[in-house]
């Protein structure tokens, strides 16, 4: 019997890699470090299950929304959609010239380069969360911290995604501007941005989504809109009216998602 | 006119893609250059317009040396010199005219830019570019919905547009199947006749060559193995330029004005 091997020519197969295993065998051990009681979280199934049954008073009422309470929704909830889109439109405004500024394709030399990208990753590292608490702290409670806190994040969002798409558009309109006596002010303009405007405007839409979803988080720490409500509603644990809130967010963001996903969908 | 004083060009991995270079181009030729590819063609044509910079000689161009041009001076020598592309180099997600308009970049101040407010004049210059290659009607058409040689002719209009003393196309026909490449080549000829604008274009096709090359000048691992009349430049040069013996892919076939008398 020949092997494939044995044929001149064709190289023998190569060893199985032992990679896959363990990494496995890596995954399993951590998880049993964590939740053992020495070393990690301490985590006791028996109690866990036990523990369910007291979630069941605060289940019953959140099944049972009080409808009354919706009028009170909407206004948070207005407040939430024009924190979403101010932010976004400020975020992603500002993030434009600094994706320029973050691609190796339209940066002027390697150390703007090397700047730019470092602080957008310090920007990126810095969850929304603790955005608001800071502003929170800095300016008080209501809208103006919300706002601010996702101008960052949307400025870390499509920064990021807007600087990698410009590292891969065709090069050959940069060097046909390069070979008419362009700046590179005008190259990045015309023969960059029109590449990128659709992969823009997609984004932005997406940085939009997210802060709508994010608004419940921001609330908590006092920076406005629906998630502000929703504090107030468990605090008093109020389940019921917990319930609409949730209820009324889900279907915004729902409705919200299916329309930026057809609208992404006609722009790239 | 166009000076090569023993120009240089070595790439950083080693390759000398152009060796001592030493030529003259007078203002109104035409002139074509052939070799294999590798040969060198590419970066000669960009070393005339710096983009790609000579490690050793030089290149003058209208009196000014790309050499010691700074980045200015290089900026504005380059709006003299148009440029068309075996890829056409378009923004395909835009329109015909923005595209044209790129070549009046060079006239047009930076907030003007920013904003594509084009001066009239300007738009009336790339409108009619976009005549002289017989596409004005495609202007408001985006360029990524135009067939090969309508993309090829919109980057000639937008050479065009620079209003430029020199033309440099390169493999401007490499894309494009034989009866658009000839459509493409006349293009190229009349500007070069009409409005005497010197124009070098490489080719890979020899009978091209012979038919639109006034003067035709041979690479070979980037030196100057032949140069010489397009009508006296037979089967043996080509054969002594290539370096080997010619087969069918050095040759377009379907010639067309006037039959090519190159043998396959």
């Amino acid at each position: 019997m020949t092997t494939a091997a044995q044929v001149s020519g064709r190289p023998a197969k190569p060893p199985r890699s032992r990679a896959l295993i363990a990494g496995i065998v890596a995954f399993v051990v951590i998880t049993a470090i964590s939740v053992s009681e020495r070393f990690g979280i301490g985590l006791d199934i028996v109690e866990l299950i036990g523990d369910l049954w007291r979630v069941q008073p605060i289940l019953e009422q959140l099944v049972s929304p009080n409808w009354e309470f919706l009028p009170k929704v909407v206004d948070p909830m207005l407040e939430t959609l024009q924190i979403a889109i101010i932010a976004a439109f400020i975020g992603c405004g500002i993030a434009l010239p600094i994706s320029f500024l973050a691609s190796r394709t339209t940066v002027p030399n390697r150390p703007t380069l090397t700047i730019t990208r470092g602080i957008l990753s310090v920007v990126r590292a810095i969850p929304d969360f603790l955005y608001a608490l800071i502003f929170v702290a800095a300016v008080g409670i209501g809208p103006l911290p919300g706002i601010l806190a996702l101008i960052f994040f949307n400025i870390g969002v499509v920064a990021k995604l807007l600087s990698e798409t410009i590292d891969g558009v065709d090069p050959g309109p940069i060097e046909a501007a390069d070979a008419g006596g362009s700046t590179r002010t005008q190259m990045v303009r015309w023969s960059v941005l029109p590449q990128v405007l659709p992969n823009y405007v997609a984004f932005s839409l997406y940085a939009f989504e997210l802060n709508v979803r994010a608004s419940t988080v921001l609330g908590f720490v006092g920076a406005g809109g629906i998630g502000f409500l929703l504090k107030v509603q468990y605090g008093f644990s109020l389940w019921s009216n917990v319930s609409v809130i949730i209820i009324s967010l889900f279907v915004v963001v729902f409705f919200i998602e299916i329309v930026s996903i057809r609208l992404r969908r006609r722009l790239v | 006119m166009i000076t090569f004083d023993k120009a240089t060009v070595t790439y950083p991995g080693g390759v000398h893609a152009l060796k001592d270079l030493t030529l003259e181009i007078p203002d109104g030729e035409m002139l074509v250059i052939v070799g294999l590819s590798g040969a060198g063609k590419s970066t000669l044509i960009r070393a005339i317009n710096g983009l790609v910079p000579l490690t050793g000689g030089d290149v003058v161009v209208n009196g000014v040396s790309v050499r010691d041009a700074s980045s200015k001076q290089l900026r504005e020598l380059r709006s003299h010199i148009g440029m068309i592309f075996q890829t056409f180099n378009l923004v395909k997600r835009t329109s015909v005219i923005n595209n044209v308009l790129m070549g009046r970049l060079h006239e047009t101040s930076t907030w003007r830019s920013l904003l594509g407010w084009y001066k009239p004049d300007d738009v009336e210059i790339a409108m009619r570019a976009l005549e002289r290659v017989d596409i004005v009607e495609k202007a408001y058409v985006r360029a990524a919905n135009l067939s090969g040689g309508q993309q090829q002719r919109v980057g000639i209009a937008r050479a065009l547009a620079q209003e430029p003393d020199f033309l440099l196309a390169d493999e401007p026909v490499a894309s494009l199947d034989p009866p658009t490449s000839h459509v493409v080549m006349r293009d190229l000829q009349r500007i070069n006749r009409e409005l005497g604008i010197t124009t070098i274009v490489n080719l890979h096709f020899l009978d091209l060559a012979k038919v639109y090359g006034e003067r035709i000048i041979g690479l070979r691992d980037g030196e100057l193995v032949y140069d010489g009349d397009g009508a006296q430049a037979d089967e043996h040069v080509f054969r002594d330029i290539y370096g080997r013996s010619l087969t069918a892919d050095d040759v377009m076939g379907q010639a067309e004005p006037e039959p090519a008398k190159i043998s396959a």
